[in-house]
C-alpha cells in the first residue's frame, strides 16, 4: 500500500508538474489562460494513436517524438489564428479557448465515429518488478522523460536566450519590444512549448496508465494544472514541480485508499483549489499568485 | 447610385424604426412573445419553448453576475443544480407541496451562495471562473458520494407538477388535448416568471446598484477609493444572480419530474457562455434573444422545419462552437452588442451632422419624426 503509493505517486506527480508547466508557462508569458490545455492532452494521445496503431502503424518509440511535434505545430497555428486576436480581452479569451476546447472533443467525436475510448499501445512492452510492485517499461520511461524535459526546460528558460527574451515578456511587455524582441513570435513559441508539453504527458498517461484515450479526457487534465498552478503560484517552475508533487501524491493516494470509488478521484484537484482559496489565498509561496490587491 | 439609395434607405431606417423607443420595443416583443400559442404550435415546439423560457432565467441571471460585476463564472449550473435538487429533496423526505418547496429551496440556493461567495470572491478572472467550476464539480460527485440520499444517477424521481394532469382532465377532452393544455399552462407560467426576472433584474441594474456593480467592473480600486464597500456589492450579484439560477432550477425540475446529475452538467454552465456571444453581454436582454435564437434555431428550425439529415445534425454542436468561435474573434462583446454600439455611434455621429445646418434642416423641413432620444440630445448639444 504505502510503497505503491510512494513510487506511483513518484512517476505520476513528475508528469503532472510537466503539464502543469505549459500551462504556467503560456499564462506567465502572455496571460493566456488556456482553458484548451486539457484539449492538447487528449489530442497528443490521439495523435499517438493515429501515428502507433490508427493510421500509420509506426513504432512507438518514433510517435513519442512525432506526436508532440505535430501538436506543438497545431499549438503553434491554434494560438496564431484563435487566440492572438482576442488576446487583449480577457473574458473573450475564456470563451474562445472554452469553445475550442469543446470544438474539439466534438471533432474528435465525429472523427472516431462516435467510439468513446480507443486503445493506445505502451511506448514499450514488458513490466519490471520492484519492491514488490509490478511497474511497467512504459510509466518508468514516462517518468524518465517527463524529469529529463522538465529539467531541460529550466535550463532553457533560465539559461537560452529565447527563454530569457520569455521571462522579459512575462515581466515587461513593453520594454522587451523596445529592446527588439518580436513578442508575438516569443508567444507563438511559448504556445507550441506549452502545447507539446502537454501532448508528452498525454501520451505518458494515456500509453502508460490508461491504455485508452477518450474524447472527454481534456477535463481532468486541465482541473489538475489549474490545481497545481495555483498551489505552486504563476510563472514559478520550482512552485509548478512542488505543486505537482503535491497534487500528484494526494491523486494517487485517493486513488489507491479508494480504488471503487472514480467520481472521488476527479475531485481531488477540485478540492485542492477551494482549500487552498479558502485556507491560503495567496497560494503556498506567497504573492505570485494574482489576487485581488 | 446604389450607394446612395443605399444610404438613403439606412438613413431612413435610423430615422423610422431605430427610434423606437425601447420600451415599445420590449412591450412589442414581450407580446408577441405571449401570443405564441395563437398560432398553434405543436406539442413538441411548446414543449422546447417552455424550456427556452426557463433556460431564459438561467442565462439573464448569468448576464447579471458577469455582464455587470465581471466575475466570470463558468459553473452556474451549481446553483441551477442546488435549487432543483434541494426542491426535489424537501419533496421527497418531508413530502411538502410544491408551493412551499419552491420558496424554500429559493432560500437555500440564496444562502448556499453567500456561503460559497467567502472563498469565491477573493479571487478574479480566470481563477473564479475555475474556482465556480470546481464548486458545480464537486457539487455533482456529492451526489454519487451520498448515493441512498440522492439516487446517484437515477436521480430523484416522481416529482409533483406544478400543474397536475388531472386539472386539465375534462369531459369530452382527449387525453393528448389536456397534455396540451398543461404544457400550455407550463408556457405561460414559465413566461410570466421569465418576464418578472427580466423587470426585476432590469431595475437592478439601471438604479444606483447598477452603476455601482458596473464601477466595480469598470475600476475595483477607484470605487473602493469613492467609499463604495466593494465586497458587499460582490457578493449582493452574487447571490441575487445564484437566486434566480436555482429558481430557474425549480422549475425546470417540475417541469420534467424528475431531478439527476446533468442538472450540473459542464456544457449547461457553458450555455450562458455560448449565448452571451450571440445576444451580447452586459444588456440582461442580450443573453435571452440569444437563448431564443439558439434554441429556435437548434430545436425547431432544424430539426422540424428543414429536417437536415441526422449525420449532419450529430454535428450541430460542432459547426455551432465553430460559428461561435468566428464571431467571438470577430466581435468580442457578441452581436447584439456589437449592432446596438454601432447604432449608438452612428447616432451620435448624426447628431453631429444634425448640427450642422444642412441635414438638420432636412429633416425639420420634411417633418420627420426624430427619436426622443436623439431629440434630447440635440437640446442639450445646444
Amino acid at each position: 500500500m504505502i510503497e505503491s503509493i510512494i513510487i506511483v505517486g513518484l512517476m505520476t506527480s513528475m508528469i503532472y508538474a510537466l503539464l502543469a508547466l505549459g500551462f504556467t508557462l503560456i499564462y506567465g508569458v502572455s496571460g493566456v489562460v488556456n482553458l484548451a490545455h486539457g484539449t492538447f492532452f487528449m489530442i497528443g494521445a490521439y495523435m499517438f494513436y493515429l501515428i502507433t496503431g490508427g493510421v500509420f502503424h509506426l513504432d512507438p518509440r518514433l510517435g513519442l517524438i512525432a506526436a508532440p511535434v505535430v501538436v506543438g505545430i497545431m499549438g503553434a497555428v491554434t494560438y496564431r489564428i484563435i487566440i492572438h486576436p482576442v488576446i487583449r480581452d480577457e473574458v473573450s479569451t475564456l470563451v474562445a479557448t472554452v469553445c475550442l476546447a469543446i470544438a474539439t472533443q466534438q471533432l474528435v467525436l465525429l472523427g472516431t465515429k462516435g467510439l468513446f475510448m480507443v486503445p493506445v499501445e505502451p511506448i514499450v512492452p514488458g513490466y519490471t518488478t520492484f519492491w514488490g510492485l509490478a511497474l511497467t517499461y512504459s510509466s518508468i520511461l514516462a517518468f524518465a522523460i517527463s524529469a529529463a524535459l522538465y529539467i531541460f526546460l529550466w535550463i532553457f528558460i533560465s539559461k537560452v536566450k529565447v527563454g530569457k527574451a520569455m521571462r522579459a515578456a512575462s515581466q515587461d511587455l513593453e520594454a522587451t519590444m523596445l529592446m527588439g524582441v518580436n513578442t508575438t513570435r516569443v508567444y507563438i513559441l511559448t504556445m507550441a512549448l506549452s502545447t507539446a508539453l502537454a501532448a508528452v504527458a498525454g501520451i505518458s498517461i494515456s500509453s502508460a496508465y490508461l491504455g485508452v484515450a477518450y474524447p472527454y479526457m481534456w477535463f481532468h487534465p486541465l482541473a489538475l494544472s489549474f490545481a497545481i498552478v495555483i498551489l505552486g503560484g504563476l510563472g514559478s517552475i520550482k512552485g509548478t514541480l512542488v505543486g505537482g508533487f503535491i497534487v500528484g501524491y494526494a491523486e494517487t493516494a485517493v486513488k489507491t485508499l479508494y480504488p471503487t470509488s472514480a467520481s472521488i478521484v476527479t475531485v481531488v484537484p477540485m478540492v485542492i483549489i477551494v482549500l487552498v482559496l479558502v485556507l491560503r489565498p495567496k497560494g503556498l509561496f506567497g504573492k505570485r499568485i494574482e489576487l485581488e490587491e | 447610385m446604389v450607394t446612395t439609395y443605399l444610404r438613403r434607405a439606412y438613413s431612413s431606417f435610423l430615422a423610422h424604426v431605430v427610434d423606437i423607443p425601447p420600451r415599445l420595443l420590449a412591450f412589442i416583443l414581450i407580446l408577441l412573445w405571449a401570443s405564441v400559442p395563437v398560432f398553434k404550435p405543436d406539442g413538441y415546439t411548446l414543449t422546447i419553448l417552455v424550456s427556452t423560457n426557463i433556460w431564459a432565467i438561467f442565462v439573464a441571471s448569468w448576464d447579471l453576475l458577469v455582464g455587470f460585476t465581471g466575475q466570470m463564472s463558468l459553473g452556474h449550473a451549481l446553483f441551477y443544480g442546488i435549487g432543483g435538487y434541494s426542491t426535489a429533496l424537501l419533496f421527497k423526505y418531508f413530502q411538502l407541496p410544491v408551493w412551499i418547496t419552491i420558496p424554500l429551496s429559493v432560500v437555500v440556493v440564496f444562502s448556499f451562495a453567500i456561503i460559497l461567495s467567502y472563498p469565491a470572491l477573493r479571487v478574479k478572472g480566470p481563477y473564479l471562473a475555475m474556482t465556480t467550476m470546481a464548486f458545480a464539480l464537486i457539487a455533482s460527485s456529492v451526489l454519487y458520494i451520498f448515493p441512498e440520499i440522492t439516487g446517484a444517477d437515477s436521480g430523484v424521481r416522481k416529482l409533483p407538477l406544478l400543474f397536475p394532469l388531472k386539472l386539465f382532465r375534462r369531459e369530452g377532452i382527449s387525453a393528448l388535448e389536456s397534455v396540451y393544455q398543461q404544457t400550455l399552462a407550463y408556457y405561460y407560467f414559465t413566461f410570466i416568471s421569465l418576464v418578472i426576472t427580466l423587470l426585476i433584474l432590469y431595475k437592478v441594474t439601471h438604479s444606483k446598484t447598477g452603476i455601482v456593480l458596473v464601477s466595480v467592473l469598470d475600476d475595483e480600486l477607484a470605487s473602493k477609493a469613492s467609499g463604495i464597500n466593494v465586497d458587499k456589492f460582490k457578493v449582493m450579484a452574487f447571490a441575487l444572480s445564484a437566486l434566480f439560477a436555482g429558481y430557474a432550477g425549480c422549475l425546470q425540475v417540475h417541469f420534467v419530474s424528475f431531478a439527476d446529475p446533468g442538472l450540473f452538467a459542464l456544457t449547461f454552465s457553458f450555455l450562458p457562455v455560448i449565448v452571451t456571444i450571440l445576444g451580447g453581454i452586459g444588456t440582461i436582454y442580450g443573453p435571452v434573444i440569444g437563448v431564443f435564437v439558439y434554441q429556435i434555431l437548434n430545436e425547431i428550425f432544424f430539426r422540424k422545419v428543414i429536417k437536415i439529415p441526422l449525420e449532419i445534425y450529430q454535428a450541430k454542436l460542432l459547426i455551432f462552437i465553430a460559428v461561435i468561435l468566428i464571431l467571438v474573434i470577430k466581435w468580442p462583446r457578441g452581436i447584439g452588442r456589437f449592432i446596438t454600439d454601432k447604432l449608438k455611434d452612428l447616432e451620435e455621429a448624426r447628431d453631429i451632422d444634425e448640427r450642422g445646418p444642412r441635414i438638420w434642416k432636412t429633416y425639420k423641413k420634411k417633418g420627420k419624426k426624430i427619436g426622443v432620444i436623439a431629440r434630447v440630445r440635440a437640446r442639450l448639444k445646444k
